[in-house]
């Protein structure tokens, strides 16, 4: 390396004091710990999972004999993955839509601070923190065709019984809306937090410079709720994407939806990994829905971030310049 | 000298000695003392009582040992097995069918019988030749078979005088009649009960077996032996595989007497939801359980072109997790007893599978068990094949029937039939050839 005579030698290492070397030491002992964990329950596995997807599988041997990319092949051709593919799809899409639409509209009207806001609060939450499987295991019931409590509300106003889980048009929307109904209560909790985050003197502003409700709601609550709206809508992304549990508590049993009208990726994931014990090949499907997840987050990243004009308008608020 | 030495060498073999036999005398004793928990798993709740006496009585002569029994739903129960048997986590004891565990079987993972296990099963006239074909593989005898589960028709005695009907029906065509009969609607035209239920949705490979019911008398089968020994293809795309889709087609669009909305299986006949179905013999315990004053009889399952039940035989297996073999079994062993025998036909419904035991008694004071243990000549047993590849064939072509009983264009249309049933067949074959076991 070349040294200049006029500048000053930098020394390589900087000087640290005792103390920041103590407060180094302290981070790193409570972080590796952590991170090793997470490295064992999920890095390590989800690369696992990469490997697996090479191979073809037998009940005790997953790597049993190295079929390079056959797995993919066979999947792209695979009626029921395909299914699956396109129910899964239906499914995140109206579910991540009509949550977060519900969500903010429930935020809205519990933004304003009134006595009876927790009570409603807790209860939109309640759905959130009941277990999955009980919920599931009710819901079914309420769609019963004979004795549902979905139905017999409905016969008040003169309408037949319907087969909710029954047929194939009806089974993807009941199961919509129960898994809407479960998620809209965390969605809610997070805009209401965000809401009730952004400054009153915005909204003060804005109305002081003759906004209406709605344009305060337009024009200031959401683009100041942009990061929100982004991390709500991953979320739900995700989580719709790996849909499973209602799923297969709504399909079991002889009143069961009919399976492969609901099937989504995870259920047949599920199903070629620990019934068929295809692990290469359930493997490779969940390699598949990993990308499709990434690739989705990102879309929903870009599209954030090019429109991301909050940090102006911040800067505009602090002018008082909002129109 | 010498003679000291000798003698203190002496001394010193005959002390170790001792201190071995006294070691080995005490650790037998020890372990006879010492607290032993031995774990059963069981696909079928109905059975945890039937377990838990057994243990009970078990605890008497074994008073240091404890029986630990837990019981999943059976769909449940197969997926736990599959996380678990690979891991070596697993029970010391598993109540479970072949079919389900033909893969593990497969892979090594059971144990073969054994010594007084082997002389148990094998025992002339105890079980039956079809029961220890189910559980053979490559020539081994694997686990013991506990109980069996075979078919026969339920009808509700009410609702057959009320029809104006006298007798149980003989043949499909007499049943199909029956059910027209027997069906009830409202006054907007829905199904409020079905002349015949049959399984006509819900996930897993349930569809496609209440379908072989049909199937199987008709002439068909799931699959079938091919020219070479030990390789199989589809055996139902033919004019039975068409008539038995038929069947339920007409069934549900042509003479409405079932559909997917009205409740199905045992609890509509226990709600007086339908008039008839077909199911094993368990269904009468929990008939006496849940729907008491219901009066309903059995009857063979009726004829078509042949004769048959399907019979499933659910067995008891010791795991390679046991750290116990020996006393697992004899507790197995001791489940096989006749007087547990007896106690779990009576209390729980589910047929014993040894032959060597007099339940006349049970079926006098019950007469709706008579049609399970019904004999003929002609009256066909069939089962799952213990071959891996069949749960991925019946669970497949489940789905498709799923499909193909919520489609009503399919009534009348013989070429759509024919389509829908040369599709399933063709997938049957596909995944046969994927496991190598494919073959004319």
């Amino acid at each position: 390396m070349k040294k200049n005579n006029n500048t000053i030698a930098v020394p390589l290492k900087r000087y640290i004091s005792q103390t920041e070397k103590k407060k180094r030491i302290f981070v790193y002992c409570s972080i590796i710990p952590v991170i090793a964990i997470f490295a064992f329950v999920r890095i390590i596995p989800i690369c696992t999972n990469f490997v697996y997807s090479l191979f073809e599988s037998t009940v005790v041997n997953p790597t049993q004999k190295f079929v390079g990319l056959k797995n993919f092949i066979e999947l792209f051709h695979d009626q029921l993955f395909l299914l699956s593919l396109r129910n899964t799809t239906i499914f995140a899409l109206f579910v991540t839509i009509f949550s977060v639409a519900i969500a903010i509209l429930l935020a809205a009207l519990l933004t304003t601070q009134s006595k009876l806001s927790p009570l409603y609060e807790t209860i939109y939450f309640l759905p959130v923190i009941t277990p999955m499987v009980p919920v599931a295991v009710v819901w079914k019931w309420i769609y019963d065709p004979t004795y549902g409590l979905l139905n017999y509300i409905l016969s008040w106003f003169g309408i037949s019984p319907i087969g909710w889980l029954v047929y194939p048009n009806t089974a993807l929307i009941a199961i919509i809306i129960m898994s809407v109904w479960k998620i809209v209560g965390y969605n809610m909790i997070i805009f209401l937090v965000g809401m009730r985050d952004i400054p009153e003197t915005y909204i003060e502003a804005a109305r002081i410079d003759g906004a209406s409700s709605n344009q305060v709601f337009w024009k200031v609550i959401m683009p100041l709720l942009r990061p929100i709206l982004l991390f709500v809508f991953v979320i739900s992304t995700i989580n719709s994407f790996n849909v499973f549990t209602q799923v297969f508590i709504m399909t079991s049993g002889a009143q069961g939806a009919p399976g492969n009208a609901v099937r989504t990726i995870v259920f047949d994931i599920y199903e070629n990994g620990f019934r068929y014990f295809r692990t290469g090949y359930a493997a490779a499907e969940a390699v598949v829905l990993f990308v499709i997840i990434l690739l989705l987050t990102f879309i929903q990243f870009g599209i954030s971030g090019k429109g991301d004009s909050s940090k102006k308008k911040r800067a505009i608020f602090r002018k008082g310049a909002v129109k | 000298m010498k003679i000291m030495r000798k003698l203190f060498l002496v001394a010193l073999v005959l002390l170790v000695a001792l201190q071995m036999g006294f070691a080995k005398g005490s650790s037998e004793s020890a372990s006879e003392s010492k607290p032993q928990t031995i774990t059963l798993w069981s696909g079928y709740p109905e059975m945890e009582p039937f377990y838990k006496q057994a243990a009970e009585k078990f605890k008497e002569t074994h008073p240091n040992v404890t029986i630990e029994i837990v019981s999943h739903p059976l769909r449940e129960f197969e997926q736990k097995l599959s996380a678990t048997i690979p891991s070596n986590t697993v029970a010391d004891i598993i109540e479970v069918s072949v079919y389900a565990n033909q893969k593990f079987i497969e892979a090594g993972l059971i144990p073969e019988d054994e010594g007084e296990v082997l002389d148990f099963v094998k025992a002339d006239g105890r079980f039956s030749d079809f029961a220890i074909a189910n559980d053979s593989y490559n020539g081994k005898i694997y686990g013991v078979p506990l109980f069996q589960g075979r078919t026969a028709l339920y009808y509700n005695t009410d609702m057959f005088a009320e029809a104006g009907i006298t007798e149980p029906p003989t043949t499909f065509e007499e049943m199909y009649e029956d059910a027209k009969k027997l069906a009830k609607y409202d006054s907007a035209g829905n199904l409020t009960r079905s002349g015949h239920s049959l399984r006509l949705s819900g996930q897993g490979s349930g569809v496609a077996e209440k379908f072989w019911f049909v199937l199987y008398p008709m002439g068909g089968t799931f699959i079938e032996e091919g020219k070479t020994a030990g390789t199989y293809h589809a055996a139902y795309n033919n004019d039975a595989g068409r008539k038995a889709l038929t069947y339920y087609i007409d069934a549900v669009y042509k003479d409405h007497w079932d559909d997917q909305k009205i409740k199905h299986d045992a609890e509509s006949f226990e709600l007086g939801q339908t008039a008839m179905f077909f199911r094993e013999s368990w269904v009468i315990g929990d008939i006496a359980s849940k729907a008491p004053n219901l009066n309903y009889a059995t009857a063979p399952v009726p004829k078509d072109a042949r004769w048959g039940r399907i019979t499933n035989i659910e067995n008891l297996y010791v795991t390679k997790a046991s750290k116990n073999p020996d006393l697992a079994w004899e507790f197995v062993l001791s489940l096989l007893s006749e007087e547990n025998q007896r106690w779990m036909f009576e209390n729980v419904g589910w047929l014993p599978c040894r032959n060597d035991i007099d339940i006349s008694d049970i079926i006098e004071r019950h007469p709706q068990f008579a049609a399970f243990t019904y004999t003929d000549p002609d009256y066909d047993e069939y089962g799952y094949l213990p071959i891996a590849a069949f749960d991925e064939v019946i669970t497949k072509l489940a789905e498709r029937l799923v499909t193909a009983f919520l489609d009503s264009s399919l009534e009348g249309n013989d070429a759509a039939i024919a389509k829908t049933i040369s599709d399933a067949a063709n997938e049957t074959n596909e995944i046969l050839k994927r496991y190598n076991l494919y073959g004319e």
